[in-house]
């Protein structure tokens, strides 16, 4: 008996060691809460952008080398196998059911995902494309609901709806006509194939580029982190100062609704005011609010020029209770603080209850951007684009300077 | 400390002050620079990935400088820049600036990340300013 037991703890010694990650020993220098461990899972497909994991741990992942499949074989936590696929270059990647949706500046498509394979060997599906290739805010990032329905960020071609983009004191176009076909969320049937923009629908509107956009299954119901309009001081240097272009225009956490106006580009949130105020280009003298109700608050006002890339409500099991249904957020960091220093390059975790804000904010990663010299971002070591949640509950970031993959685990009690 | 240590200890802070002031003091160039093109192409001149380029060593402005001031009164998207950074956004128009005001930035761009180029005068600017459109 006694014998039998001692066999079976040395049996399950040996199971955990082999199947045990390599944690690095520094957290590969990012900032963790306690508790937290970080391990590089891969570098080297280039710079990354967004990547989603499978119900088995494989890793899908998008970037300036195309889509990759990436696989740890060995349970060391590293990805082992890596097999480029596809001929999508592009932004994201999500899987749903036996399908991994991807996207580019003008399109979504998906690949079918077969039981045991890592790269997608099936033909590549085209399930809208069409959309105009623009160079500003073109990423077509996604969230997809439970049934299949598809929420595209159509980000604007524009910094704020000027006559003359980001030029100094050129007036905003009155209606702004690029929200006609731009700066909102479309929808469309997931499932179907072949679509064009034109067979979706405008479901809201008035969001700049809400690149962090993700469907929150619990609340049933989307949302999006949105990146705020840039360069308040040198468009408007008679209202604005750099100071005030580094700090008052909130990156705005929302819930989408149907027919939502999130307010762009005739308003902007101000963080210094604690409320919406006017575009200066469409009649703003730092203070005045548009039509009471209009728009809507922000769930959670962040700070200006972080950059938010991806959202992620948290549904694994092995962070501690606190996380579960709360939102993790990358940001991807400011350019258009400077000259005042540059900031987010973190991801923060924000209490979720009920479909809103529960306390303040928490810095959950940081230590990614390092030194920066020259306050310039193109000197950050690291920029955190996305997010995802493997099997185990461990949180997968990935970075868009060297395209490093990152698996945060929680050890504590 | 009495008056008569005082007084010396607190000239020579203010000296010290006036001098490091002095020190840092940003040439009207780095000024406008910092002004109306940092936030952009940041204060090492290596732009931003994706979006702004770098400058720096780059062939506009180490080059001809009239058309580099053209260039920078015109705005636009340069594809040859685009093809070595893969730029997104559209440089705006600088049509606005002085001559006097362009050829300092212009002088500063080419000393701080042009290899020496040479300073760009007012007559430059007026000369490049009569092919506008």
């Amino acid at each position: 008996m006694r014998n039998a037991w001692l066999a079976k703890v040395v049996s399950a010694c040996f199971t955990a060691m082999a199947g045990s990650v390599v944690l690095a020993a520094d957290n590969d220098g990012l900032v963790l809460p306690e508790g937290f461990s970080a391990l590089v899972v891969h570098e080297g497909q280039g710079t990354a952008r967004h990547l989603d994991v499978a119900a088995n741990g494989d890793i899908y992942l998008a970037g300036e080398k195309g889509l990759s499949a990436l696989r740890d074989t060995n349970g060391d936590g590293k990805a082992d196998v890596v097999t480029p696929f596809g001929d999508v270059q592009g932004t994201e990647v999500r899987i749903f059911g036996n399908w991994l949706y991807v996207s580019d500046d003008v399109g979504v498509y998906r690949y079918p995902l077969k039981k045991g394979e890592l790269a997608p060997s099936g033909k590549r599906e085209t399930v809208v494309s069409g959309f105009p290739k623009e160079r500003q805010h073109a990423d077509k990032t996604f969230a997809l609901d439970a049934k299949g329905t598809l929420y595209i960020n159509v980000g604007a071609p524009s910094n704020s709806c000027q006559e003359k983009d980001r030029q100094e004191g050129s007036l905003g176009m009155n209606p702004c006509p690029i929200l006609e076909k731009y700066g909102g969320v479309w929808v469309f049937d997931g499932t179907k194939l072949n679509q064009t923009p034109a067979n979706g629908r405008r479901f809201a509107t008035g969001t700049r580029n809400a690149v962090a956009i993700e469907w929150n299954a619990a609340q049933n119901s989307l949302f999006a982190v949105i990146h705020g309009r840039d360069s308040i001081d040198t468009l408007f240097p008679r209202l604005y100062n750099a100071e005030d272009n580094a700090t008052r225009q909130a990156e705005e956490f929302h819930e989408i609704v149907d027919g939502g106006n999130y307010g762009w580009p005739y308003t902007f949130f101000d963080t210094k005011l604690g409320k919406r105020v006017l575009a200066p280009e469409y009649g703003g003298d730092k203070t005045k609010e548009p039509e009471a109700g209009k728009y809507p608050n922000p769930l959670v006002a962040f700070p200006a020029h972080w950059a938010p890339n991806d959202l992620l409500f948290y549904s694994g099991k092995s962070f501690p209770a606190k996380y579960r249904g709360g939102a993790f957020i990358a940001f991807h960091g400011s350019w258009n603080r400077a000259p005042e220093p540059q900031a987010g390059y973190k991801v923060v975790f924000q209490p979720m209850k009920g479909g809103k804000a529960n306390g303040p904010y928490e810095v959950f990663a940081d230590g990614f951007a390092g030194e920066m010299k020259d306050n310039s971002p193109n000197n950050a070591r690291y920029r955190p684009v996305g997010l995802a949640v493997g099997p185990d509950g461990s949180l997968f970031v990935s970075d868009s300077q060297k395209g490093r993959v990152w698996r945060i685990s929680y050890a504590g009690k | 400390m009495t008056m008569r240590t005082w007084i010396p200890a607190a000239l020579a802070a203010c000296f010290f002050v006036a001098a490091r002031a002095w020190a840092d003091e940003p040439t009207p160039g780095q000024s406008l620079y910092n002004k109306h093109c940092l936030s952009c192409h940041q204060a090492d001149g290596g732009g931003v990935p994706r979006m702004q380029p770098a400058i720096a060593g780059g062939t506009w402005v180490q080059g001809d400088a009239r058309a580099l001031a053209l260039f920078v009164m015109s705005g636009g998207f340069d594809s040859a820049a685009r093809k070595e950074s893969n730029v997104d956004n559209v440089m705006p128009p600088f049509r606005q600036l002085t001559d006097e005001d362009l050829a300092a930035i212009l002088t500063y761009i080419r000393a701080k990340f042009g290899n020496g180029a040479s300073p760009v005068t007012v007559p430059d600017i007026a000369e490049a300013r009569t092919s506008l459109p």
